[in-house]
This record gives structure tokens, sequence and C-alpha cells, in this order.
């Protein structure tokens, strides 16, 4: 029976173990994630009860941290995200261009991308401090001014900045590779018909370009929205709480300061069903896209 | 005539400059790091210094009283065995997305690229309590299943894309010979995917090597790996930055000669194949 049904789905046997594998390194975990979201598990305590629900109305009621969080994520994945498009398309126009020794160019801009996220965290926290710093240092002897960049009034505005500089080239780079596929024709029907710049990138450009673009803000808001490398090793969610993103805000509740794993797991459900609708709704827009284009 | 040639130059050396800026802006962290890891002592509070006589000092430092080489030994382990697994079991999933066609096809595929999305910090929760139950926090082990869970889904997108480019022709043939599939796809199909294996398993390595959530929280001591570094400097903001550099310079050196080595699928390495 099995050797017939191998026969008739061949597929089968090369896509299981991958299947198999991620099912159960999914559900797993997220069945036991929802589990724990309603208990009062704590980190070293050695019993813990059923509370139901009470994690989920506690932080949805009564938790103004959880709510500044969650603001400050929102906030900062769409702002970072459209900036990061706007720099980026330029960035790519920029490249789109001939150009002596592109490949070094590229080296360049791979550089941010590459870099490990935690360590990037921290040479910027050494770069934007205050006295010691070198930006500050070159702000300072070109302008006159010190800034504290990781005041709690700057320090949302600095981490916006490192994760501008650490993705900026990764939506060039995409929108480049998108730039570099359009068709000629188009163009050249529109400038015999007398189009302008603007109605050229208007009408042509930017509908060629949809599912590029799409991809990246897929890529861009779900990771920003998910950010923790970064701030972490930056400024550790401070100072008070200007920097504490989802992500943190669920490492100070679990793990640093009070183990309450049962709150974090909540808070983490929470981030987990905002990921995946967000992602759901993009990823349906994609492929819908893919679909009317073949 | 040449009013008109001497704008388009001008023009064409703002861009220019203009690129110079951002490559500059790009690198300069960077070079900042390599900077400050060479300077000595006092050196270190002073960034208007920007000639001196390099030292190894905070390399030596590094290695005598942080035991980098520990870590560097455990980032290796769990990089090398995830991203070996990773190919075998995502390259075979891969060979059967592209050739296969078989119903839910796209919808599996897609439900395994909306695990790329899923929240480190959600997931890592319960793996971090299903370890400590299990007694496995701290091992290898955990972290190298752990990295799978997107090393698969990433191999797998890839990889499709390259077995899909590999014309159907060439194992027509083969199978008239008398192969059998799983005989093509040894002898035929894998030899002629080997660039893009070398190019998915070298991402599977800068995505593990660079992993720092689960590293953070699963591990604690055994098997600590060199993204962790950062907690070693959290608290300590003056005295140890040259010892920081130096150990986010060996951190980060070996990342970026595999990315250099991969620019040419660079971008359909980042958008999991999406863009080729």
């Amino acid at each position: 029976m099995i050797r017939n049904y191998l026969n008739k789905n061949p597929h089968f046997i090369y896509i299981m173990p991958a299947i198999i594998l991620l099912g159960i390194l999914t559900l797993i975990p997220t069945i036991f994630l929802y589990f724990i979201s309603m208990t009062d598990y704590e980190l070293g305590s050695p019993s813990f009860n059923f509370v139901w629900f009470d994690n989920y109305t506690r932080l949805l009621l009564e938790s103004d941290e959880f709510w500044h969080s969650l603001r400050i994520s929102v906030f900062f994945s769409v702002i970072v995200t459209s900036i990061q498009l706007v720099l980026g398309f330029f960035l790519a126009k920029l490249l789109d261009r001939p150009m002596r020794f592109k490949f070094l160019v590229f080296a360049c801009l791979i550089i941010p991308i590459a870099m490990t996220p935690s360590i990037t965290g921290q040479i910027w926290k050494l770069m934007l401090n205050a006295e010691y710093g070198v930006i500050n240092y070159l702000l300072s002897s070109l302008t006159g001014l010190k800034v504290i960049w990781l005041s709690t009034e700057n320090a949302f505005l600095s981490t916006m900045l490192v994760d501008i500089w650490q993705n900026t080239p990764f939506v060039a780079l995409i929108i480049y590779a998108g730039l570099k596929s359009l068709p000629e024709d188009p163009y050249e029907a529109a400038v015999m018909d007398g189009a302008s710049k603007f109605q050229l990138f208007r009408h042509i450009t930017l509908p060629l370009l949809k599912p590029i673009i799409l991809l990246a803000i897929i890529f861009r808001l779900i990771d920003s929205l998910r950010t923790f490398d970064i701030p972490f090793s930056l400024t550790q969610g401070g100072p008070g709480n200007a920097t504490e993103f989802l992500s943190l805000h669920i490492y100070r509740l679990g793990f640093a300061q009070t183990g309450w794993i049962g709150r974090a797991s909540a808070t983490s459900v929470i981030l987990l069903i905002i990921t995946t609708v967000i992602s759901l709704i993009l990823i349906r827009m994609l492929r819908k896209g893919v679909q009317d284009t073949e | 005539m040449s009013l008109v040639n001497i704008k388009s130059i001008m023009i064409n050396n703002l861009f220019r400059l203009l690129i110079i800026l951002v490559c500059a802006l790009c690198a300069f962290p960077l070079f900042w790091m390599l900077i400050v890891s060479l300077k000595s002592g006092v050196l270190i509070l002073d960034p208007s210094v920007w000639f001196f006589t390099p030292t190894l000092e905070n390399y030596q430092d590094a290695f005598f009283y942080r035991n980098i080489l520990d870590y560097i030994k455990n980032s290796f382990i769990v990089v090398v065995i995830t991203t070996f697994f990773s190919i075998l079991i995502g390259g075979m999933a891969a060979y059967g997305f592209a050739r296969f066609n078989f119903k839910k096809r796209e919808d599996t595929a897609f439900w395994i690229l909306s695990l790329r999305m899923l929240p480190p910090l959600a997931t890592v929760i319960p793996f971090f309590v299903m370890a400590h139950l299990l007694k496995v926090l701290d091992t290898h082990i955990v972290l190298i299943i752990c990295y799978m869970l997107f090393n698969i889904p990433f191999t797998i997108w890839m990889m499709r894309g390259f077995f899909e480019e590999i014309p159907e022709e060439i194992e027509e043939a083969a199978f008239i010979d008398g192969c059998s599939r799983f005989q093509v796809f040894i002898k035929i199909v894998l030899p002629l995917a080997i660039p893009g294996l070398i190019a998915t398993g070298i991402f599977c390595i800068i995505n593990s090597w660079n992993e720092f959530v689960f590293a953070l929280f699963l591990t604690s001591s055994d098997a600590i790996t060199l993204p962790t570094t950062v907690t070693l400097f959290l608290s300590i903001s003056g005295v140890a930055w040259g010892e920081m550099s130096a150990v986010g310079v060996i951190t980060v050196i070996p990342v970026l000669i595999f990315a250099m080595l991969v620019q040419k699928y660079m971008i359909r390495g980042l958008t999991f194949g999406g863009v080729k």
C-alpha cells in the first residue's frame, strides 16, 4: 500500500524529511508557547498554575509598558521601512549607471548587510558614545555641536539611524535588480508619445517594479518588527524604556529581570500573531501579483 | 554644445562623488572597529588619533582572557553541522518542489516561506523551556536543531530556483537511458547544481554564524557562540573597547569573506531566491 502511494506521489520521498522536520520544529513549540502563555510559570520555580487568560488580560488591559512597546515597534518599522524604500530607490538609480569598479561598490554595500548584527550594534554604541565616540568628534570638529546620541530623547532616533544604515543597501540591491530587469520597449513608446520623466516613473517604472517593491516591504516590515539584535547591543531597550521594542520587552519580562516566562509567552503570542497576519497579507498580495503578470 | 558637455560631466562627477560617499558610509563602522582594535590603552578613548603604531595587544587579551578560541570552536561546530544537514534535507525537498507537480505544492512552499517570518523571540521561549526540561540547554545539538528551522526553508527556496534552471531535457535523456529518478538526481542534477549548492551553503553559513537570539538564550558557557560575546561588554562601557573591537573583528571577518564570495548571488540569497 505504501509502495502504491509512493508510486503515485513520487515527490513524497523528496519533500517529506523536510516537511516532517519543519512541522515538528514549528508545531510543537507553538502549541507549547500557547500552553505556557496560560500559566504563571516563572524561571527557576519548580511548579506552576494555570491562570488561563490572566496573562493576556493583564497585558492588554493593565500594562502600559506593553502598549508602549507595541506602539514604538509599529512606529519604528513603518518609518524605517519607508525611509529605506525612498533612499534605497535613489541609491539603486545611482547604481544603475555605467561605472568602473562596480564590484568594489557592491562589496562596500554588502558590508552592512552581512556584518553580524549584534556586533554592528556594539560598534555603533562605541561610535555614538557622547564623549569618546568618533561621530561626535567628527561632528564637533565640523560644526562645533555635540549630540548625546543615546540619551532618552535621542536613543530611538539613533536606533532608527543604525537600522537605516544596515538595511538601505539591502533595499537598494533588490530594487537595483528590479531596474536591471525592466524592458526597454514601453519606455521608448512612451517617450515617442511625449511622456515626461515623472510620468515615465509613475506609469511605467512603478507598476513594473511593484512585485519587487512588495518583496522589499515584506522583508523589511517583518524584520524591523521583530528586531532584537541591534537594539539589544546598542541600548538594551534603554534608557528607561525608550527603545524597548516588543522583542526587548519579552526579553525583559521573561529573562532579564523578572523571569516571568508565562507573561513573556503571552507577549510573544501577540508578536507572533501580528507578524503572521502581516506576512500572510503581504505574501498573498505578492502571490496575486505574480499570478497576474504570468 | 560645450556647455551641455560641461553640465553632463559635472553631473557625472556629482553622481560619482555620491557613490563614493555611500561606500565610505557603509564601510566606515568596519574600518573604525579595525582602527580601535589596533589601538592601545589611552589612545582608544581619543577619536582624534588616526595614525599610530598598531598593536595586537587587544587580540592577545581577547584570546587569553576572554577564551575567544572556545567561542570560535563552538561557532564552527554549530555552523558546519547545521549547514550540512540543511543542504541535505532542504536540497532534496527543493528538488521535489522543482520537478514534481503535486496538489497544494505552492501552498506548502509558501507555508515554508512563512517560517522565515517567525519572530525568533517568540520561538525561543518554548525551545528554552523544552530544552530546560530535557536538560539539553547549553549543548551544540539544541542550537543545530534551532538553526535548521531557518536554514532548511532558506535552502528549499534557494535550491528550488537553481534546480528549475537546469533544463529538463537533460534529465529526460537520462530516463530514456534507463536511469531511475533518484539516480538522475544524484548523478546528473546534483553535479550541475554545484554552484547553487555552494552559494546556498555559504548563505547558510553566514546566517548561522550571525545568529544571536537562539545563541543568547539557549547557551551559557559550553556551547556559546561568537555573536554572544556582546554580553561580555554590556556593562563595562569605557574600559574594554579595544578588546570589544578585536572580538568584533574576529567575528565579522569570516562572514565578510564568505559574503564577498557569493557577491554574485547576494540579491538572490537575501530575497530567499525571490529576485534572480
